[in-house]
């Protein structure tokens, strides 16, 4: 057998967005005061998929889409763990659309961090659910005629109890967005990070998204739904990042009756220990 | 002796309620029940029916012919008359020609009960009568389960069944009931018997996404939640419930999914993840007749090579076929027990037979009895998850335990990080596969019933167990020696186990002839066994239009 190199040094390209993601998460961690022994990573596949084996959790690295029922299951089960699903655009927007939308509807308390680069990295380079309109790739030849997923917008119509987006390129509001999305109580948290794909994505580069993203306003009333609404679906010359929408309704796991005595594993302990 | 009784109609007619309202009652007087439903994909109309067959001694399965049918809609004469016993007798609700009893049922039920929907318990007073049967067990029963409405509901019930046993005085013990013992025995169906299995062993998470014939599990979960404590989740999709229940077990809780063949389709990658991770994912696959959508309502054993070999690459697994209401209760906590034990997923494999029937059982224990779910409590600082063992079982922690648990779906190494290093991923593959030894060492063999020396053995795994053990008794009746084996685990197998219960080694007798009573077309236990080593010519004796095999068939059919 000739058994290439392994180890575990992360596999992403030089001058990659996730390392910025990688290296400001760990700060977040610490700014938001988590508990590494209660920390889960779940992620599906693609590179950003990777991340949680770059640094010290419990980690469920599961199948490509299906990262939040994984989460749901999780946090069910105990809902003491945090719970942060950390997966890309494919990952979140594509192959698990489904699931994005329903995790929506259930408000469950998961945090999900969204490498968006708006191309496919790992199957080199094809459209990914957040690609512009005429994005060209050697599957899209022609460019790509579908109208780009508009998450912000999405998890608002659904009532997402916390949206925002950052930008890799200024760690800074990265590090405040990842922050305050891991101290947000009572639902789900969805943070989408713009994120260059230096190998495969020659139209959104640093520099264009450097071009483009404006800090929302401090003025803004995240709990204005309608404002929030207009401020997710600005999409081109210019992209607002910040808090874009919040709102107070309770978590799923706060209204599940079953839930009231604890989580479900410990409720099993309990039983076994009657035993 | 037996009796059948069918009661037909529409869907939406009440042909469920009017069966159920029996089944107790007669149950209460102490008679052997065994029920059993023939319904239709759809909501209302159609034709559906609801077979009773009751006896003074134990009951294994239903059969063709009625002795009284009860019609709540004068079209379903046209299809059942035909096979009604010429010594039955025929109740209609209407107007009634050709020698049958008409009895307006719902038009009673309105004037005594002041609603149509008391006309199960005028139908229930008419067939009472028929049968010869004294009012009062009826009558009592429906005081019992009427309780909570309340004295007003009660006595408008009693006024409808005593109605009905009046208009039926013309036809009074035209059909002589078996004679009841007295004492009340308990039914269970398959559907209530395999979710309490589940409850009792601890099952704290449950997602599924309906389909038929497992919704019935996957409700009666959510019926007993509150009680056991158990999240029940209606999932987006099949994928979703799985990839939920993954992550369930992952956090450490026994949790399980439900679905049938079209919806196991879709959790296929997920049973594979649950393989790769090493989780104890349950899933219980009611089976009915594909491809595709196919026969929604009607049985099927056609999915057994399917749970097999569902599932990309290769992993242990463990499937179960339970036989009974009384096996599915403990195979489900068997399957919750040999997944945990294990770390590997494990199917039930029901059918809508099973799911439907319901048969006198001893009581099923209703006791939580929380499974031994084989974690390791205080992990040390340098725990890993995946540490290679001889028996191939990783001592298994929790997240939150004190040490991180990693765990990837790519190839991994001990610590659970992905890799591509190709010697640590054959270490690991051979690690997962070398619990199958240990598993089959564990198997449950099959059961035998019968005569010791039959020269002919019925073959038969999963629902089919009633209707093979009534077929062995008919052929003992007729003087012919006969036996059955049942296996209700089907996979693995311990094949020297197997091979010595059929005769096959051990310097015992060697049968002369194997028949495999099937629900399917091709036979697909016969291959399992010679796929588990287990050489024998198995003859097909098989059946798959969608309806339960009966006892009396499967005798006819062996040709003794």
């Amino acid at each position: 057998m000739i058994n290439p190199p392994s180890d575990n040094r992360p596999a992403w390209c030089p001058g990659c967005g996730n390392f910025g993601i990688l290296k400001v998460f760990d700060r977040a961690i610490a700014a938001a005061g988590i508990d590494r022994n209660r920390l889960v990573l779940v992620s599906g596949i693609g590179q950003a998929a990777k991340l949680p084996h770059y640094t010290r959790a419990n980690v469920f690295n599961g199948l490509h889409g299906r990262a939040l029922p994984a989460a749901t299951g999780i946090k069910l089960a105990n809902h003491d763990l945090e719970v942060v699903v950390t997966s890309g655009d494919g990952d979140m927007y594509g192959e698990g659309g489904n699931h994005f939308l329903h995790t929506l509807r259930r408000n469950i308390g998961l945090k999900m961090f969204v490498h968006n680069n708006q191309v496919y990295g790992l199957t080199k380079g094809q459209a990914s659910p957040t690609s512009d309109e005429g994005f060209v790739t050697k599957v899209q030849t022609h460019g790509v005629i579908l109208r780009p997923v508009m998450p912000l917008a999405l998890a608002i119509v659904e009532d997402c109890s916390f949206v925002a987006r950052s930008f890799v390129g200024d760690m800074e509001h990265l590090e405040a967005m990842m922050t305050a999305a891991l101290k947000h109580k009572g639902g789900t948290a969805l943070l989408d990070i713009l994120q260059p794909c230096v190998s495969f994505n020659k139209v959104n580069t640093w520099q264009w998204y450097r071009d483009r993203v404006r800090p929302i306003d401090e003025s803004h009333d995240p709990f204005d739904r309608v404002k929030a609404m207009d401020l997710a679906l600005r999409w081109g010359d210019e992209i607002p990042i910040g808090i874009v929408y919040r709102s107070n309704r309770p978590s799923f796991e706060s209204r599940l009756p079953a839930l009231e005595k604890g989580t479900l594993v410990a409720q099993f302990e309990a039983a076994e220990a009657r035993e | 002796m037996d009796l059948n009784l069918r009661i037909a109609g529409e869907a939406g007619q009440g042909v469920q309620t009017t069966g159920g309202l029996l089944v107790g009652a007669l149950a209460e007087m102490g008679l052997h029940v065994f029920a059993m439903q023939s319904y239709m994909s759809r909501i209302r109309g159609g034709l559906n029916w609801f077979d009773v067959r009751i006896a003074d001694e134990p009951l294994w399965s239903g059969r063709r012919e009625a002795d009284v049918l009860v019609a709540l809609r004068p079209e379903a004469l046209a299809t059942l008359q035909p096979h009604v016993a010429k010594t039955g007798a025929v109740i209609l609700d209407g107007e009634c020609r050709d020698g049958c009893l008409g009895i307006p049922l719902a038009k009673v039920a309105k004037e005594m009960g002041g609603s149509d929907v008391m006309a199960n318990a005028v139908a229930a007073g008419a067939v009472f009568a028929v049968l010869g049967y004294d009012l009062k067990p009826l009558v009592d029963y429906l005081s019992v389960i009427f309780k909570k409405k309340g004295p007003e509901v009660i006595g408008k019930n009693h006024r409808c069944a005593e109605e009905g046993a009046r208009l039926a005085a013309s036809f009074a013990g035209r059909v002589r009931g078996p004679k009841p013992s007295g004492r009340p025995v308990t039914v269970a169906s398959g559907t209530e018997a395999v979710g309490l299995g589940a409850a009792t062993a601890g099952v704290k998470f449950v997602a599924s996404y309906p389909m038929t014939p497992s919704t019935g599990v996957f409700t009666y979960l959510a019926s007993v939640a509150d009680a056991y404590g158990i999240v029940v989740e209606q999932a987006e999709d099949e994928i979703a419930a799985i990839n939920m229940v993954a992550g369930a077990t992952y956090a450490g809780v026994p949790a399980m999914t439900t679905t049938s063949g079209g919806g196991f389709s879709l959790m296929v990658e997920g049973l594979s993840l649950a393989g790769m991770l090493e989780l104890p994912v349950v899933i219980l696959v009611g089976q009915r007749p594909g491809p595709a959508t196919g026969l929604p309502t009607r049985t099927a054993q056609q999915d057994l090579l399917f749970a097999l070999h569902a599932g990309h690459g290769e992993f242990p697994r463990a499937i179960f076929a339970p036989g009974t209401p009384e096996q599915a209760y403990h195979l489900a906590r068997r399957a919750l027990e040999t997944a945990h034990k294990f770390q590997t997923p494990v199917i039930l494999l029901t059918d809508q037979f099973l799911a439907d029937l319901q048969v006198d059982t001893p009581p099923l224990d209703g006791t939580l009895r929380p499974i031994d779910r084989h974690i390791l409590a205080s992990p040390p600082p340098d725990y890993v998850r995946y540490a290679v063992t001889a028996s191939g079982i990783s001592p298994r922690a929790l997240p939150g335990g004190g040490a991180p648990v990693v765990l990837d779906s790519d190839a991994h190494t001990e610590d659970g990080h992905i890799t591509e290093d190709l010697e640590a991923h054959v270490r690991l593959q051979d690690k997962r596969m070398a619990k199958l030894k240990g598993m089959a060492a564990e198997a449950l063999g099959p059961e035998r019933y019968g005569d010791e020396e039959a020269e002919t053995i019925l073959i038969c795994w999963g629902s089919t167990y009633g209707p093979c053990r009534e077929a062995v008794d008919r052929l003992r009746a007729k003087g012919e020696p006969a036996a059955m084996l049942h296996f209700s685990q089907v996979w693995p197998l311990d094949a020297g186990a197997v091979r010595r219960a059929m005769g096959l080694e051990g310097g015992v007798k060697r049968p002369k002839r194997f028949l495999g009573v099937e629900g399917n077309a091709t036979g697909q236990f016969a291959i399992v066994l010679r796929e588990a080593g287990v050489e024998a010519a198995v003859e097909p004796l098989l059946q798959c239009d969608g309806m339960p095999f009966t006892g009396e068939a499967i005798a006819e059919r062996t040709g003794l």
